[in-house]
């Protein structure tokens, strides 16, 4: 039998990086192809980045994304897939149909994904990474109720849904109605690999960079959008400053970023308070390992892959108690856990790691190893290949096979 | 032959004089003896029907309610458009010979079918976004415009109904006139044109 074909929807994979399904995408291909799984795909372009390539025996095909102007977010998704469903189709075909298995994440591939499901009748697999009602907290507007059905409908065409933690996977069963049954759990996993580099000696100088010897670090990575909830950070700036001298560095962009930097100038703390803006990978890692402290003081959180990534890095982290936080993290053993959209508790819980020495090594230690055992890409890949394996099977017995 | 025509109206839901044209362009077809199929939108009168003449109509309604406007409306009804088609298709062995679509609605369906199973289409540009929109040019007639140039680049032919439009065809998206055929609606003699055309794109005869 020839070897496992899939072909994989995304609209970001590296260089292209917006959120968390690039690295998802590109971590999740490159590990499945190590295996033997043939993979293919396709994504949106990115300026330097070639239309056609072979990256870790993945290949890549980017297509021309719709760079009119477009009247808002959701109607670029859409004519981008337009383009993404004609690439695709005619990649498909030039294959001779040998695809196996159609791989789409998350709504903003889902009419590219179900389009070719019926054009070429191949199984439809879907992963969730996240939904319109959890990253709006509710569907308040026809804007977000058009992409939550989308969302549903994806669900609806797709074989099976993946969600990375038992949470989403409660959160996705309520949202869209889905049978138990086709749902499925995989972790999401880290590249371990990038974090071991010994590099104790530059990493000193780095750090001068971005804060005073006596300053502790306090990182904060991800999207400045309220869901995230930077802005319960920022509130807890002050009270953690009544006990330990530090320096908050807030990495990444986000349509909050005026208004919280605003806040901070009013406070008199913008000698306290970094934003970065967006890094490039390898300053992120630096970063994360120089940080004396990661919080994730997420509202909303499918998975929370930046606390894996802390813990990889060695970085104690303090985490919001909420979803897919709440299942990677066990408090007072790898981590700790504050009360959800709660400045006081957050800050409790930065001193509490800034001020124990002792207890802030010991949880990083076993968050590594947790890290180390559970969220490997290898072991995820095999979990991933076993569900295409299920569904072929499932699918050899029907109509369209 | 088989012929599926795609159009977003056909009765009994009529939103300008597309429907009545289409719905007698496919009566004539079937009398003709060609296997006529019409996918179609209704908003709740689903699935397949047969006229009492014998046309085949597949209508579809879209998955996802809620919308903001009309081209979120149509972009996200295309891949229903393709499960209907593709479900002629695979029923009838492959042997789907033309796809005729109607204005730019289902021109996204209409390429991707084309890449995916080789099926040919002609696009009959009913009106145009440039007409229509008295020239603006916002994002939202961009996306349309940009919408009604794929169908036109993708297209084995074009048909429009007068020479007027064919010029404008030329004038705006620099069509060349040999692809564009002028069939003007009369009630006798259209047919045999467009059965020309149809016979010309199902034997792959057309230049492009």
């Amino acid at each position: 039998m020839r070897d496992l074909t899939v072909m994989m929807l995304t609209w970001e994979f590296p260089p292209r990086i917006i959120g968390g399904i690039s690295p998802h995408v590109y971590n999740l291909s490159r590990s499945l192809a190590k295996m033997g799984v043939k993979v293919y795909v396709v994504t949106c372009d990115f300026p330097g980045a070639s239309q056609h390539e072979v990256l870790d025996g993945v290949e890549v095909f980017r297509v021309d994304s719709y760079k009119n102007p477009s009247p808002d977010f959701a109607t670029w998704v859409y004519l981008m897939n337009v383009n993404m469903q004609k690439e695709a189709a005619a990649l498909v075909k030039s294959l001779g149909g040998k695809v196996d298995v159609l791989h789409a994440h998350d709504w903003l591939v889902a009419n590219a994904g179900i389009g070719l499901k019926h054009v070429f009748r191949k199984p439809l697999l879907a992963t969730i990474h996240s939904t319109e009602i959890g990253r709006r907290n509710g569907i308040h507007f026809d804007y977000e109720r058009m992409i939550h059905e989308t969302e549903a409908w994806l669900t609806y065409e797709a074989w099976k849904v993946i969600c990375c933690s038992d949470y989403m996977i409660s959160h996705v069963k309520w949202a869209f109605g889905l049978p138990e049954d086709k749902l499925v759990m995989v972790p999401n996993g880290v590249n371990l690999d990038v974090y071991l580099k010994n590099e104790a000696e530059s990493l000193r100088q780095f750090r001068n960079k971005f804060a005073l010897p006596e300053e502790k670090i306090v990182l904060f990575v991800g999207r400045l959008v309220y869901e995230k909830g930077v802005h319960v950070l920022v509130n807890a700036v002050p009270k953690v400053l009544e006990k330990v001298n530090a320096k908050f560095i807030i990495v990444g962009n986000g349509y909050m970023k005026e208004q919280l930097s605003d806040l901070i100038r009013t406070m008199g703390l913008s000698h306290k308070v970094l934003f970065t803006g967006f890094l490039d990978d390898e300053t992120l890692r630096k970063l994360q390992k120089c940080a004396d402290v990661s919080v994730v003081p997420s509202l909303f959180e499918p998975f929370g892959i930046v606390a894996l990534e802390a813990m990889a890095a060695k970085s104690p982290v303090v985490v919001s108690d909420t979803g897919g936080l709440s299942e990677i993290v066990e408090h007072d053993v790898d981590g700790v856990k504050v009360y959800v959209n709660n400045p006081e508790s957050l800050a409790w819980g930065i001193i509490k790691v800034l001020t124990d020495e002792k207890y802030a090594h010991w949880i990083s230690a076993n968050a590594f190893k947790k890290v180390r055992e559970n969220y490997n890409w290898n072991e995820i890949a095999n979990q991933t290949k076993s569900v295409y394996e299920v569904v072929l099977g499932e699918y050899s017995k029907s109509a369209w096979a | 032959m088989r012929v599926i025509i795609f159009s977003w109206e056909y009765p009994p839901r009529v939103v300008g004089q597309l429907a009545h044209y289409v719905k007698e362009l496919a009566t004539q077809l079937t009398k003709n003896k060609i296997e006529t199929h019409v996918v179609t939108y209704h908003d709740y009168l689903i699935g397949e029907s047969i006229e009492p003449d014998g046309t085949k109509i597949f209508r579809v309604t879209n998955p996802v309610r809620t919308h903001i406007g009309v081209l979120t409306w149509v972009l996200t009804l295309n891949q229903e458009v393709e499960r209907a088609t593709a479900e002629i298709y695979y029923r009838t062995d492959g042997k789907v010979d033309l796809i005729d679509a109607h204005d730019w609605h289902f021109i996204p369906a209409a390429v991707t079918l084309k890449k995916a199973l080789g099926i040919p289409f002609i696009y009959s540009v009913e009106s145009l976004e440039e007409h229509r929109s008295h020239g603006a040019n916002s994002p939202f007639n961009m996306a349309i415009k940009s919408i009604e140039w794929l169908g036109m680049y993708e297209a084995k032919k074009l048909i429009v109904k007068s020479k007027l439009m064919q010029d404008e065809v030329f004038r705006i998206y620099k069509v060349p006139l040999e692809k564009i055929d002028v069939v003007q609606p009369k009630p006798q003699g259209e047919l045999n044109n467009i059965l020309e055309i149809y016979c010309a794109v199902a034997r792959g005869e057309t230049t492009q």
